[in-house]
């Protein structure tokens, strides 16, 4: 080390100051995809996300764990509420991960602007997450195709219901991001989001007549509307439409990362 | 330049900074002395946008920080807490930082390679050595070639020749005209590398004042002396006031009458002297008296002695 001590040069010029003032938010952007594949907890639970799916399908398909009005997408996709689950985990962790280490201050020096922060974030978690969920999704029906014959079992509606699982697994993200921002930690921020995402179908009934807004808006229910298994009944997902469910649960994540970037604005760093 | 103008912060009912103004200008080393708990990492994040103010307000380069653009060409600094991800090596630490103010890829092996971590570069930062850390914290203050620089307590864990390393380079950068705002514990070497000081304690401004003139304002007159009469030169000296006070090495230290006085003393008595040194004291002692000082005119508004000499002195 001593030899490098001696040739310090520390004021060549960099760039021109003004270089990069209208790309301000790529910048931003292009730094936080470097902070997600650049730590192995964000990487492996992204992961862990895309395996899941896969694995699960392979397992109903050797075993024929269906029932019998399922159909091959559901039984295919029984790893999605898992994987999302997991896929909640992940957007929480790419904040709190920050806060564990302290490395939100040298975030937010770099950063003043705290919401381009948690937008940045927020785009690049959902962007992650519906190419993850949209291949591992295809990937898991592949499987569970060939392992489970069309004679047993109805397919079941491949397009657009694809997108809109890709797109649960996003607004999912963004919600554990959102949750990550108000805990700033893991453990706390994991617990909270699987209360927020398994209480209602188990509570749904005490709400009454509002239970199809409580349990339609889970990101669960979505799920399972959208994968079309025969798990998801009203009294477990509500009486809402699967893309309306859709809708409302991605009305609610926004929501939450709405409040959340009031939060972080506020909040001494 | 950076400017704080009557700030306060308050966490709760703790008021960490009471309506502190100073100001750290280019062109040298501006120290920030406090003991523990008197506030100087939190104006640092209240500087740097991460905490907000309860009043007042602070400014870099004239402008609050969160509205500079790309801050880290702007402003350099390191905080007590590292502000890294242990997961992640140093290369890719100081990647991201860069990338998010539009910094030029080959800056971060340059830094890399001034703060000597070139080789460890493609390891994770929780291996690290608390030297090591600090050393790529220094490189992420510099990662921006910044005109400002803040930096709290940056030879923490470094060696020696790390230490001598950082003093040389902060006194470089305050040469080519930057403004360098550093805090530190370790007083010797504040007091070889800062050109200025700015002294607070609970959140109050003591002094902001010159190196020189806060050692010579606030220095304890201290005398050394040695002789072969040292029982009728204590006498003496006792009936105008001084105090003798045995040191290590056999001589004593006289505190009171300065040299001039002790010496006329000394003549009338016919005492022979064998020495007469009149001693300023280190930053160290003015510190710690000063720090004691702070401690004991807690919560009183207008206080005597080495407070108000300091003031004077500013």
């Amino acid at each position: 080390m001593s030899d490098v001590l001696t040739r310090d040069k520390p004021t060549r010029p960099i760039a021109p100051a003004n270089a990069t003032l209208q790309t301000e938010f790529t910048d931003v952007l292009i730094a936080e995809w470097t902070k997600l594949r650049t730590v192995r907890s964000t990487v492996w639970t992204l992961a862990a996300v895309a395996a899941l799916m896969p694995v699960l399908a392979v397992f109903v398909g050797l075993t024929g764990s269906l029932q019998p009005d399922d159909t091959i997408l559901g039984g295919s996709l029984t790893g999605a509420t898992v994987a999302q689950m997991v896929a909640a985990a992940f957007g929480a962790l790419v904040m709190t991960s920050e806060y564990g280490s302290k490395m939100i201050h040298s975030t937010f020096t770099a950063v003043p602007r705290r919401s381009n922060v948690l937008a940045a974030k927020a785009l690049i978690i959902s962007g992650v997450l519906f190419v993850t969920a949209f291949v591992f999704s295809l990937i898991a029906y592949g499987v569970g195709r060939l392992l489970l014959s069309t004679a047993d079992y109805a397919t079941g509606e491949l397009f657009p219901s694809m997108v809109g699982i890709a797109l649960c697994f996003s607004a999912t993200g963004v919600l554990g991001l959102a949750v990550g921002t108000f805990l700033r930690n893991s453990a706390g921020a994991v617990t909270a989001i699987l209360g927020v995402m398994l209480l209602p179908a188990l509570f749904g009934p005490l709400f009454g007549d509002l239970q199809r807004w409580v349990n339609g808006g889970t990101p669960t229910a979505a799920l399972e509307r959208l994968t079309q298994t025969s798990d998801a009944t009203p009294e477990v997902v509500g009486s809402i439409g699967a893309w309306p469910s859709l809708w409302i649960m991605c009305a609610y994540c926004l929501g939450a990362l709405f409040l959340a970037a009031i939060q972080l604005k506020r909040r001494d760093a | 330049m950076i400017e704080v103008d009557e700030l306060t912060k308050r966490y709760g009912t703790t008021t960490a900074v009471d309506n502190l103004s100073f100001q750290v200008k280019p062109g040298r080393v501006t120290g920030f002395l406090g003991p523990n708990g008197a506030g100087k990492s939190t104006t640092m994040r209240v500087i740097l946008g991460l905490d907000s103010p309860t009043s007042g307000r602070t400014m870099v380069k004239g402008q609050p920080y969160a509205t500079l653009r790309t801050p880290l060409r702007q402003v350099g600094s390191l905080l007590d807490a590292k502000g890294m991800h242990g997961g992640r090596t140093a290369h890719n630490h100081l990647l991201w930082m860069a990338q998010s103010n539009g910094i030029a890829r080959k800056r971060v092996d340059e830094v890399l390679a001034m703060v000597g971590l070139t080789q460890v570069a493609s390891r994770r930062a929780k291996g690290f050595s608390l030297g090591m850390g600090q050393r790529l914290g220094i490189a992420s203050a510099l990662l921006g070639d910044p005109e400002v620089l803040l930096l709290d307590e940056p030879v923490n864990g470094l060696d020696t020749e790390g230490i001598r390393w950082v003093r040389d380079l902060l006194k470089r950068l305050a040469a080519e005209g930057r403004t360098v705002l550093l805090s530190s514990h370790l007083m010797g070497e504040m007091e070889l590398t800062a050109d200025h000081l700015v002294v607070i304690g609970q959140g109050r401004l003591i002094a902001d004042t010159s190196m020189r003139t806060f050692i010579e304002q606030n220095s304890q007159a201290v005398t050394i002396v040695r002789s072969p009469d040292i029982a009728g030169l204590k006498a003496a000296l006792e009936r105008v006031g001084g105090r003798l006070r045995p040191d290590t090495s056999g001589r004593w230290e006289v505190s009171g009458p300065d040299a001039m006085e002790i010496g006329e003393v000394a003549a009338a008595q016919g005492v022979a002297l064998h020495e007469l040194t009149p001693r300023l004291s280190s930053l160290e002692d003015v510190y710690t008296q000063m720090t004691k000082t702070s401690v004991e005119y807690r919560g009183t508004e207008h206080t005597e002695g080495a407070l108000v000499s300091t003031k004077k002195g500013a």
